[in-house]
């Protein structure tokens, strides 16, 4: 009996209705619950291998459905950071030894290890609030806020989206705007663009605030083609204006020939680096272009979901990213998901993986490995199911493996025998429970 | 926050006998945004809901509803004398040719009675008399519910359209698809007749034509079983499509703690177990709806699963 009833007669049905009423044209029925809250949660651990960043994440969605499509939406993230990053400098045969970020102490790096910042710490505690309704028969408008805040960084932002409903709702276009304003205010204050790391309590170089302004634009169109078959497209422009370097990263000098640090002496009785860094300096303003297409393609039950994404800045990045799910319901209340996304990009015009002692100077200069020529792969697995009550879980687990390499017109003497691009691992864990009316 | 209703879905109208002619009223109402018309058929409150304030139009439209739902009844109840209904059921044995309306109302009953594994079934009439819905302890007798089971079948009948023919003793009853029907069918003139958004409802079956100028929605309220109309258990927000209801909250017998369900399995004779009290289906159309909650209710205690099945929205009270 079980199994007779799980068939679909639905399609079946609507055909011999559109017979009997003679019409083949219906308004597709739009019927809505008594509306109420709905929460999604969820808990993230991001660790990356050899200590580097560890990141436990708490997010919370709460939703609040009022009748006639009108939606509040509510977001808290809390993120605790910990862990080490590369603050940019080559690894050398000797020990190094680095100024940290607030200019007041020093930690050091064995030899022939990728130097790494360990003095990472932070706390992120993040809030979002929009607001979704219809504007008439056809258009829908969303509106909200962002903030965010970390120890030494302030976000803020607003956005506003317009969409249209076309070809009977089977089409949506729709146009976001979003402005964001960033302030910047390390430890010890950001250093000076391209100004040497300086021995511990000397702050010269160190000047105030930075911020930075960003607009975002995206316009969309989303098509359902049919029953089964759903497509998305996006355009987006975004620009950023500002101080848009890492304040806590440097460059390794290096000489001409060997491609060996230079060394330095610190001030009679104080304490600092052994070698040359220079802090980095990229372009006050960026500006990116992005296009991505997405079809989603329902096949009883199941799922495939396909995307790409092009995005192409003034930095001369391109980057593609490929990303493929398909959910694979697994009897009646729970599915498996296997997930597969790939990551390319180039690396930035200004991106070298040293400076060399006494080349003509430059106009800017970063080794943020993320700025770098990489790929980036992830493997992962979900699982969801749906409890007895009705509400949602899941479980995810996701293997992230990035390398890259140094370009080869850039590597000097010795470097060529040295790790020059720091790759690395990371495993994604995450843990959502949705629930609700 | 406290919501008004439009209006109430009513899942436990019995349909009773309504000689034609009598009472054949209509009556408008001015209410805050819309108009209201009232009027009754095929054994159920009727209303009419139409998003303007234009009296006349709201007249207009209420007038061809109505028309429309007795044109339908006319022709289709069983409890009339003279029409084709009763002309079929009356043939002794004798084709009867039918005209394309009741040809088409015969080719769906017949998709229908594939669909549903034989289960909805226009043949079945005998075993509506065998059993009599009243909230009293008279169940039949297993002797009488298997003669009345001999003479039910779809597959006993000869349709080829245009000409039907029942064996000696059948009898048809298009009760089961006619008010979904009449609803989509009156729903489709008013959505010619005027470009306002209509809610059309017999007797808590019924359809939203298109969106109402405020973009708003026609709430509709579910009753639960057993309450009054005034505590609707679940309202619903309905801007466009069709909303059915199949429930036996007022019809059924009650035996020695036992409860028989108005659904009855024409393969069996007897009623569905296990059914839940109350099944709301939304689907584009009316009849979709409709036929999606009965069939629903046919699978008695599988009826979520079926459901869950159609790629529909879906509400059951148990």
């Amino acid at each position: 009996m079980a199994k007779k009833n799980s068939k679909t007669i639905s399609v079946s049905l609507a055909t011999a209705t559109c017979s009997l009423l003679g019409t083949s044209v219906t308004t597709p029925v739009q019927a809505q619950e008594e509306p109420g809250w709905d929460f999604n949660t969820a808990l993230l651990y991001y660790g990356e291998s050899d200590d580097r960043v560890q990141d436990v994440s708490l997010n919370i969605l709460g939703r609040r459905t009022y009748v006639d499509d009108r939606f509040l939406t509510l977001g808290l993230v809390l993120d605790s950071l910990t862990g080490a990053t590369p603050g940019g400098a080559l690894p050398f045969s000797s020990p190094q030894t680095f100024t940290s970020p607030s200019g007041l102490a020093v930690y050091t790096t064995p030899a022939d290890v990728f130097p790494l910042d360990d003095t990472f710490l932070d706390t992120r505690f993040a809030l979002s609030a929009s607001w979704q309704q219809p504007l008439s028969r056809l258009f829908t408008m969303n509106a909200g806020l962002t903030a965010s805040k970390e120890y030494d960084y302030l976000h803020l932002g607003a956005n506003f989206k317009l969409a249209r409903d076309f070809n009977k709702r089977n089409t949506t276009v729709s146009l976001g705007l979003a402005f964001a304003n960033d302030e910047l205010d390390p430890e010890g204050g950001a250093p000076v663009p391209l100004s040497a790391m300086l021995d511990v309590g000397d702050l010269s170089n160190k000047t105030g605030d930075q911020s930075k302004d960003i607009v975002d634009v995206v316009l969309g169109v989303t098509n359902v083609a049919s029953r089964n078959l759903l497509f998305q497209l996006n355009y987006s422009f975004s620009n950023a204006s500002g101080y848009l370097n890492d304040p806590f990263k440097f460059l390794s000098v290096v000489d001409g020939t060997s491609g060996d640090p230079i060394a330095r002496i610190p001030a009679p009785g104080a304490v600092g680096p052994l070698y040359e860094y220079r802090f980095e300096n990229r372009p006050d303003e960026r500006t990116k272009h992005s296009v991505f297409g997405q079809t989603k393609y329902y096949m009883d039950g199941k799922v495939l979901d396909l995307s790409y994404r092009y995005m192409t800045d003034d930095w001369e990045i391109d980057s593609h990213t490929i990303d493929a799910r398909y959910r694979w319901p697994v009897g009646d209340s729970s599915y498996l998901e296997p997930h597969l996304r790939y990551y390319t990009q180039n690396a930035a015009e200004f991106y070298r993986i040293s400076l060399v002692n006494g080349a003509p100077p430059v106009s800017f200069a970063s080794s943020d490995y993320r700025l770098g020529d990489f790929d980036a792969i992830t493997v992962g697995m979900k699982y969801g199911w749906k409890t007895r009550s009705g509400n949602e879980m899941s479980a995810r687990l996701e293997y992230y493996m990035q390398d890259g390499d140094a370009p080869s017109d850039q590597i000097i003497g010795n470097q060529a025998s040295r790790e020059l691009y720091p790759g690395l691992d990371a495993i994604i864990a995450q843990f959502s429970y949705r629930f609700g009316k | 926050m406290r919501l008004s209703r439009n209006s109430v879905i009513d899942s436990g109208n019995e349909p009773s006998v309504s000689p034609a002619g009598a009472a054949r009223k209509l009556h408008l109402h001015q209410k805050s945004g819309h108009y209201q018309g009232l009027f009754r058929a095929m054994g159920s409150p009727c209303e009419l809901l139409v998003d303007t304030d234009d009296e006349t139009s709201a007249s207009k439209l209420l007038e061809i509803v109505a028309a429309e739902a007795w044109r339908i009844e006319d022709k289709f109840s069983r409890y009339l004398p003279d029409n084709i209904v009763a002309r079929i059921n009356d043939s002794d044995g004798q084709p009867v040719a039918v005209d394309d309306e009741t040809a088409n109302l015969l080719d769906f009953a017949e998709t229908l009675y594939e669909l549903s594994e034989r289960r909805f079934d226009i043949s079945s009439g005998a075993l509506r008399k065998a059993w009599t819905f009243d909230g009293s302890d008279r169940v039949p007798t297993a002797h009488d519910i298997e003669n009345a089971v001999a003479t039910v079948g779809w597959h006993k009948l000869s349709w080829r359209r245009p000409e039907i023919c029942l064996q000696p003793g059948m009898q048809i009853d298009l009760g089961g698809i006619g008010k979904e029907y009449a609803v989509d069918k009156a729903a489709g003139m008013v959505a010619n007749e005027a470009p306002c958004s209509c809610l059309v409802n017999f007797g808590g079956d019924l359809v939203a034509t298109g969106e109402r100028q405020s973009s708003e929605s026609w709430q509709v309220g579910i009753e639960a079983p057993g309450s009054s109309a005034v505590t609707a258990q679940k309202l619903i927000h309905l801007k466009t499509g069709a909303l059915a209801t199949s429930g036996d909250s007022r019809r059924y017998l009650l035996k020695d703690g036992k409860r028989y369900s108005h659904i009855l399995d024409p393969l069996t004779g007897w009623p569905i177990e296990n059914a839940p009290r109350s099944i709301t289906v939304a689907a584009d159309t009316c009849t979709q709806a409709g036929m999606l909650a009965t069939l629903a209710m046919l699978s008695g205690a599988d009826a979520e699963e079926f459901l869950a099945h159609q790629n529909i929205r879906f509400w059951c009270l148990r």
